[in-house]
């Protein structure tokens, strides 16, 4: 009898204990969590990418009303603006009409030249579509999840691009999902060019709507207007997609505004260039003999 | 369909709801809303909810579920697992150390509450993520994320509050 209280008294007192330490436990386990994050990224990247591809199907149910009420707020924006909009746009369409003549003289003189030159085009990029399943709307993070995945032949590092020019590239793929990090995204790094002057920087995210221009070459010369697109340099991007252009240079910063429209973006193209692979097993250049004396 | 069944019903919908509703609102938190000012400074859902009840019902929002919602959530948006977790976790035990002298205030009090365990939890989440990233990371979208749901919480919290009376008064 004696024995049986001490047991239960025991069971008591333990109970006591865990229940004391459990929540201290639960607060170990978060820090926990976040040390394995930080210290293998693969661990927390599959089970994160698991943990998507099963809240895909229903975020893609939340998504279509979402994309209703984005429609309809949309819409009352539109009225608002539309007399201006008319005005810029029959503007911009005289300016393109402009560019279209100038771009199908082009079209024929590069034709001609490259039968002359007998140029070998390089492979042709195939697109996958996808849905935007998920953008977290957060302070700290630009990242969007899209209902396509491994399966449809998403891969880690490929672009992501919009009508109007780079949204991204892959970081996370999952069955059927996967994660962009979005070029403003204070992780994001691109090569790029200015069109203009052929000068290299890198674009530089900091989670502001416009990224900035870093390690620029000294007396490099950039204007407000300029457009920046991809230079290829470093194998993530193929060269010469359109990524932006310059909003505004000041002694501090160089802002780029991205052409993608991030109010309105619902479907985005998977870019695969297939230039995965040529990159990091490149043959070295071939060296010269120096000449016998 | 006996009294007795609807009324079984109605507590299990209530006790249930809390659950319910913080899972919707993680998975509300990461859907692609458009609206330009909230495209990055969305309101904290989650938070609200798990302050909210936390403090009035703290027995159907166990920590270990605090931490599970906590962890989905730093899973689906992006950031540093764990950063949600812990910050979630901590204001679940504010909300339980300061439960006897919050629960039976006026509402201002409890909202003065909430701003206080909200400010904390912003911060908590702006200094592990800048520090996880190991970049100084503009506090300026997440002071704004904060001002945004501590105008909502009012709304939040009726809303919250109804999901609790409203089948027992139908």
């Amino acid at each position: 009898m004696a024995d049986r209280i001490k047991v239960g008294q025991l069971t008591a007192s333990l109970r006591g204990l865990a229940q004391r330490f459990a929540f201290g436990m639960l607060v170990l386990t978060a820090f926990a969590v976040m040390v394995i994050g930080k210290a293998d990224t693969i661990i927390i990247e599959r089970v994160r990418a698991a943990v998507v591809d099963v809240a895909t199907p229903v975020l893609n149910v939340i998504a279509r009303p979402v994309q209703t009420v984005n429609d309809a707020l949309a819409e009352v924006h539109d009225m608002i603006e539309l007399r201006g909009e008319l005005a810029r746009l029959r503007e911009e369409n005289a300016r393109l009409m402009s560019w279209q003549s100038v771009a199908q003289r082009l079209e024929a003189e590069n034709k001609a030249l490259r039968s002359f030159f007998a140029f070998r085009s390089g492979p042709q990029a195939t697109f996958i579509t996808a849905r935007v399943v998920g953008d977290a709307g957060s302070a700290f993070v630009r990242s969007m999840l899209l209902n396509a995945g491994g399966r449809d032949g998403v891969e880690n590092g490929q672009a992501v691009m919009t009508s109007d020019g780079l949204a991204g590239r892959i970081t996370e793929v999952g069955e059927a999902s996967a994660r962009v990090l979005l070029i403003t995204d204070i992780n994001s790094r691109i090569p790029i060019l200015v069109e203009r002057t052929r000068d290299r920087a890198v674009l530089a995210g900091d989670n502001s709507r416009q990224p900035r221009l870093t390690l620029m070459p000294p007396g490099m010369s950039v204007e407000a207007g300029d457009r920046i697109v991809t230079s290829g340099h470093g194998g993530t991007y193929p060269a010469g997609l359109p990524v932006g252009v310059v909003a505004s240079v000041s002694e501090k910063s160089v802002r780029v505004e991205p052409l993608v429209d991030w109010t309105r973006l619902e479907f985005v193209r998977v870019v695969d260039f297939g230039i995965e692979g040529i990159l990091p097993s490149a043959p070295p250049p071939p060296t010269r003999r120096p000449p016998l004396p | 369909m006996t009294p007795n069944f609807v009324q079984r019903l109605d507590r299990l919908a209530r006790q249930l709801s809390p659950f319910a509703i913080c899972m919707l609102l993680v998975l509300l938190s990461v859907a692609p809303l458009r609206v330009p000012v909230l495209s990055s400074a969305a309101p904290l859902l989650p938070l609200m909810a798990i302050f909210h009840f936390g403090l009035f019902r703290p027995a159907l929002l166990p920590p270990w579920l605090v931490l599970a919602f906590g962890l989905l959530l730093d899973l689906l948006a992006g950031g540093p697992a764990g950063v949600n977790a812990v910050v979630l976790l901590m204001v679940r035990h504010f909300v339980e150390a300061n439960q006897r002298f919050l629960v039976d205030k006026p509402f201002p009090v409890i909202w003065l509450g909430y701003a206080l365990a909200s400010a904390g939890a912003v911060a908590g989440i702006w200094a592990l993520t800048s520090f996880l990233f190991w970049l100084p990371i503009d506090p300026r979208p997440a002071i704004l994320q904060y001002l945004i749901s501590l105008a909502l919480y009012p709304l939040a919290a009726w809303v919250f509050g109804r999901s609790q009376t409203s089948m027992r008064t139908a």
